[in-house]
């Protein structure tokens, strides 16, 4: 049986400005479970969660949260059902127990209860021993952590999250997802996700949603999006390497058919006895490294640890042998697909 | 320099002696400046609030004028009340001119683009996120007003003070509409102007310590309240 629906979208645009920023045509999250929206800058991630938190008016179209239009006078009523968490903690300048106990208050919770219930988040969150402190003092990852806590103090039916683990160290952020993983089990709450981070999606998102310009680009269960993409430009902008079949030397080009292959990064390997490639450019971020290649007419990423770059000293106009498992390509038919 | 130590015995002569006009005149002082800085805040911080927070055409003109405001000369302010509530004006026939209302008035009208601009800059250099995230709390619209007031609470008070100190220091709004009236609209300004127009500079220099202690005592305890709301 289909969960009830959460959040609908109905042919709903937004402008910002003169420009239009989103256009949905169709778009449910069902209760219980998360949905990541993942797309380049400037895609309309952010205001497509602003949307669906009703906190930025559609030009046209319908927004629904369980099943209620958000018509404005329904406005703070839908939105006290909620909670949205932000790239920055936006705590209230007061100290982090009345940070809880305030977004209590709105949310009608009589006084005894709102410093059991704050007590009681700050602890499954780790930071009970800050509630004294004042949110200027706490790092960003206590801030984070704060942040996280008023947001499930409320028991919200549905979860904004907006980048919310951005501009953390490594370690951190690590720590966080796995406990936002946990609650979000726990609870049972919805979520809708904005991340840039794919490992991010795969961790969190039962489903995740690509946004180019704006528009959805694919909807599907995290990893079927990740592992086949259903369009070049989604293939792209998840890091694949989109090239045209005549471009690629034989044996990789006769692996499957199509105009158009996309190759993830994951699926080129360095490989003694392999295909002669050049190394254009080295990449990297966070321990992962990223080698462009140059074979045949084509330009292929491959994905590398940092370790390993270094240890074969890697540069540009470097010469490596390499495998391509074609288990792990998609193809497309057409190059205007 | 003889002049000015006849002039610092004189003060502290008519100080310690507790001289009733003096005191007297304190009092109206504290009275209409009060409550000028009460109507002025009562006015201008909602106003200020409106312009940093709606959404209107001109909203960025009405800004501008604000701070324009911020350097209204007291004798203009003076001199548009005055014209207002002349017995042959368009308020001539409430009575007003000469009376304590009359300086209130002026005064306020000093005060109010001052407290408008700040409460309107303090607002607006909040972060984006903090609106957002006061409106996703599920704060209605006397809620999220209240919050927000209370994020800027440190540069409102600011507002209160530069809005109090325009009124409690300026001399040519309160002459010109309240007439410098013993007893009735003479307040610690007018009259240290007067004294020095007679000649009497030590009771010109006690109303001038009185003026300035009464100033100190209140950005005192506005800078008290200041701290404590920045460690709570």
């Amino acid at each position: 049986m289909t969960a009830a629906r959460a959040l609908g979208f109905e042919d709903v645009r937004v402008r910002r400005g003169r420009r239009e920023v989103l256009r949905v045509p169709e778009l449910s999250v069902h209760e219980g479970e998360t949905v990541a929206v993942l797309g380049p800058n400037g895609a309309g991630k952010s205001s497509l969660l602003l949307t669906a938190a009703l906190l930025l008016p559609v030009t046209s179209g319908t927004v629904s949260l369980f099943g209620e239009p958000a018509r404005p006078r329904e406005l703070v009523k839908l939105r006290r059902q909620t909670s949205t968490v932000f790239q920055e903690p936006a705590l209230l300048d007061m100290n982090v127990r009345r940070n809880l106990e305030t977004a209590l208050s709105l949310h009608g919770v009589r006084r005894g209860e709102r410093r059991e219930r704050s007590e009681a988040w700050l602890g499954r969150l780790g930071v009970a021993h800050l509630a004294a402190a004042m949110p200027h003092t706490l790092s960003g990852g206590e801030a984070r952590r704060v942040s996280l806590a008023r947001a499930f103090a409320i028991r919200p039916r549905m979860l904004f999250l907006d980048e919310p683990f951005s501009a953390l160290d490594v370690e951190t952020r690590a720590e966080l997802v796995g406990d936002l993983r946990a609650l979000l089990r726990d609870e049972g709450t919805t979520a809708l996700l904005v991340t840039h981070d794919h490992s991010e999606a795969q961790l969190l998102a039962d489903r995740s949603l690509v946004l180019l310009e704006g528009a959805p680009a694919q909807l599907a269960p995290t990893a079927d999006l990740l592992e086949a993409p259903e369009s070049p430009e989604v293939a792209a902008f998840l890091g694949y390497s989109v090239v045209p079949r005549r471009d690629l030397p034989a044996p990789i080009a006769e692996a499957l058919g199509g105009a158009l292959i996309g190759v993830p990064p994951a699926a080129v390997r360095l490989a003694d006895g392999g295909a002669t490639a050049e190394v254009t450019a080295v990449q990297g971020a966070h321990g992962q490294g990223r080698l462009l290649l140059r074979i045949g007419n084509a330009t292929l990423a491959a994905a590398l640890s940092v370790t390993e770059i270094g240890a074969r000293e890697l540069h540009p106009g470097a010469r490596v042998e390499i495998e391509v498992d074609p288990g792990l390509l998609v193809s497309w038919p057409s190059e205007q697909a | 320099m003889d002049l000015i130590f006849e002039g610092l015995r004189e003060a502290w002569r008519l100080l310690s002696t507790g001289d009733g006009d003096i005191y007297e005149i304190t009092v109206r002082t504290a009275v209409i400046t009060g409550t000028s800085t009460l109507v002025a805040l009562a006015i201008g911080m909602p106003i200020g609030l409106g312009l940093a927070l709606a959404r209107f055409p001109g909203q960025r003109g009405f800004v501008a004028l604000a701070n324009a405001g911020t350097g209204t000369p007291p004798v203009v302010a003076g001199l548009l009340v005055a014209i207002l509530l002349w017995r042959s004006g368009p308020l001539g026939s409430l009575g007003l001119i000469y009376t304590p209302a009359a300086i209130v008035i002026a005064q306020a009208l000093i005060a109010t683009p001052i407290i408008i601009a700040i409460t309107a800059a303090a607002v607006m250099a909040l972060p984006p996120t903090l609106h957002l995230q006061v409106r996703a709390m599920g704060a209605d619209q006397r809620q999220y007003l209240w919050l927000i007031a209370r994020e800027a609470r440190l540069p409102l008070l600011v507002a209160v003070m530069a809005g109090f100190g325009a009124v409690v220091s300026e001399v040519g709004a309160s002459m010109m509409v309240g007439g410098n009236l013993s007893g009735e609209t003479r307040v610690l300004t007018t009259a240290a102007v007067l004294e020095v127009s007679r000649g009497n500079f030590g009771a010109a220099l006690a109303l001038g310590f009185i003026l300035l202690a009464f100033i100190v005592a209140i950005a005192a305890v506005l800078t008290t309240v200041q701290q404590r709301a920045r460690r709570r």
